[in-house]
């Protein structure tokens, strides 16, 4: 059988998991490689989850959220950026791909676009292949 | 700001001084006219080994004169901030306490910090193998050392030894690895800088510089109690410190690229697994990093478990993330670790990145670590 990725998703109560509902109301494709955890918002994501993440054995974390400016919590998004510069760096310096880690804005409406994501995810870290992170007997 | 040649009126102290005595001799009379409840500062055991201690006998301050290159303790986790504390402050000290007051654990108005210029420090026992092998003394045999003009001195009973820095780093002794790239040498975040750099040759003084008010106020204590004269800096002593700083930092730079290097061209994940492979969780790191104000109930401490099967543990995973933005590199970590991880090489290597990025500097200012901050920036 061919390898399939895992693929962590942290979707945001308020728009990117309706998206993903959307997404499926719509009859979108897509690839079942995506694992969904919801929060209430997308700053209520420690960046050590996402750590736990990759060494848990994810292929890639997606980290999504409400359009900035368009946060149920006002601001709260503006720290999902914030952390998420500093996990990139640091994901880079590792030496883990850069595409393993991705963050995206998407709305309630944009089911689309959810679907699209994950597609070109899937796509992606099956040319990457297997994290390197992922620990030993966790295919 | 203000820049003084400064030296103790007393004899005594000014002789066991390294450099005029003026640090021991502004403490204790600081002491004296309770500017301060006590001094921080490190006591003498021998050549190799000190203490610090937390002491308001102006006798013990005394007896703390001198300089210690072989003693390459942080003194921040030591302040107490419920007392008015002196202390001598090489840059990392310095760096530590203003990370510390950011983080609120120590109240900056009653630290008095005094800095010291500092060019680096050596490992105790990397000290004893240099003089052992490249000198031909008896380690034990030293009562006292000195780093003056670029050459380290070595004094034992039967007279004293000098020997170039740059000797001793080629043949791969001397410094820690981190203060070979540390670039930061004049403490221009404490309340006063001193050294003796600058000072004219001959002379046996301080060159002190004066950067805040509180620094103004224990300069003048000092100077009105008699325990120190001084006269102002000529521009050429100005220009011969900046001088030595400049090459330093440079200095530092190079040093950095050459270590930073080893890095290019190899799989860095798999150099991290395994430097981080023989990680036996024993916190020290974190128990000695002078910016680390978690406590016991640290993040990086709680979501780290002994059963995990993870390639590289949780606690240095999140210890790496949470000091991207405030690792000041001092060098403790990788001092403590019993397994001898390169942990100051690894935390400068992903802070250099996000702290270059951003522009800030950990520890210079009470400006607030990016991380903290949610508006502030448009990536």
């Amino acid at each position: 059988m061919e390898w399939e990725p895992k693929i962590l998703a942290f979707c945001c109560n308020w728009c990117s998991y309706a998206a993903a509902d959307a997404a499926g109301l719509e009859r979108r494709q897509m690839p079942p490689t995506v694992r969904i955890i919801r929060v209430m918002c997308s700053g209520r994501i420690d960046p050590a989850w996402i750590l736990m993440g990759f060494l848990e054995g994810a292929d890639a974390v997606l980290v999504t959220g409400c359009h900035i400016d368009d946060c149920h919590y006002v601001d709260a998004n503006y720290k999902t950026k914030n952390r998420y510069r500093f996990l990139k760096e640091m994901i880079e310096e590792l030496g883990l791909e850069p595409e393993r880690l991705r963050l995206e804005w998407i709305s309630a409406s944009e089911g689309s676009i959810f679907a699209e994501m994950i597609r070109d995810v899937t796509e992606k870290i099956k040319v990457l292949g297997p994290s390197p992170l992922k620990p030993e007997g966790v295919k | 700001m203000a820049c003084y040649i400064a030296w103790a009126t007393d004899d005594e102290i000014r002789k066991k001084g390294t450099s005029g005595g003026f640090v021991t001799a502004a403490l204790v009379s600081a002491l004296e006219n309770d500017l301060i409840d006590a001094a921080l500062v490190v006591k003498r055991i021998d050549v190799y080994e000190g203490i610090p201690i937390l002491t308001s006998d102006p006798e013990e301050v005394k007896s703390c004169a001198g300089s210690f290159h072989a003693v390459p303790v942080n003194l921040t986790k030591y302040v107490d901030p419920d007392l008015r504390i002196g202390m001598p402050a090489k840059p990392c000290d310095a760096r530590g306490v203003i990370e510390q007051a950011k983080r609120l654990q120590i109240d900056l108005d009653k630290v008095f910090l005094i800095g010291l210029n500092c060019s680096g420090t050596m490992l105790p026992l990397a000290m004893r193998n240099m003089i052992e092998v490249l000198c031909q003394l008896d380690p034990d045999s030293v009562i006292k050392e000195e780093i003056i003009a670029e050459k380290l001195i070595l004094k034992t009973k039967n007279g004293e030894k000098a020997i170039k820095i740059d000797e001793i780093e080629e043949k791969g002794y001397g410094r820690r690895q981190s203060c070979r790239y540390c670039n930061i040498n004049i403490p221009f975040m404490a309340d006063l800088a001193c050294g003796n750099w600058g000072v004219p040759k001959g002379k046996k003084g301080t060159f002190v510089e004066i950067f805040t008010e509180k620094g103004e106020t224990f300069f003048r204590n000092a100077v009105d109690s008699g325990a120190i004269a001084f006269e102002e800096a000529e521009e050429k002593s100005i220009f011969t410190r900046k001088r030595i700083d400049e090459a330093m930092k440079k200095l530092a730079e190079e040093n950095w690229k050459k270590l930073s290097n080893s890095l290019d061209g190899i799989d860095r994940l798999s150099y991290y697994i395994k430097s981080f492979e023989n990680c036996i969780g024993c916190r020290s790191c974190k128990i000695v990093c002078p910016v680390c104000a978690c406590g016991e109930d640290a993040k990086c401490v709680s979501m780290d478990y002994e059963t995990d099967s993870y390639r590289i543990s949780m606690f240095n995973l999140v210890r790496l993330l949470h000091l991207m933005d405030s690792c000041i590199g001092c060098g403790q970590c990788e001092d403590v670790c019993p397994v001898d991880i390169p942990l100051t090489f690894i935390h400068r290597r992903f802070a250099k990145r996000i702290q270059d990025i951003l522009d800030y500097v950990p520890g210079v200012n009470l400006e607030k670590p990016p991380f903290y901050e949610t508006k502030l920036m448009e990536w």
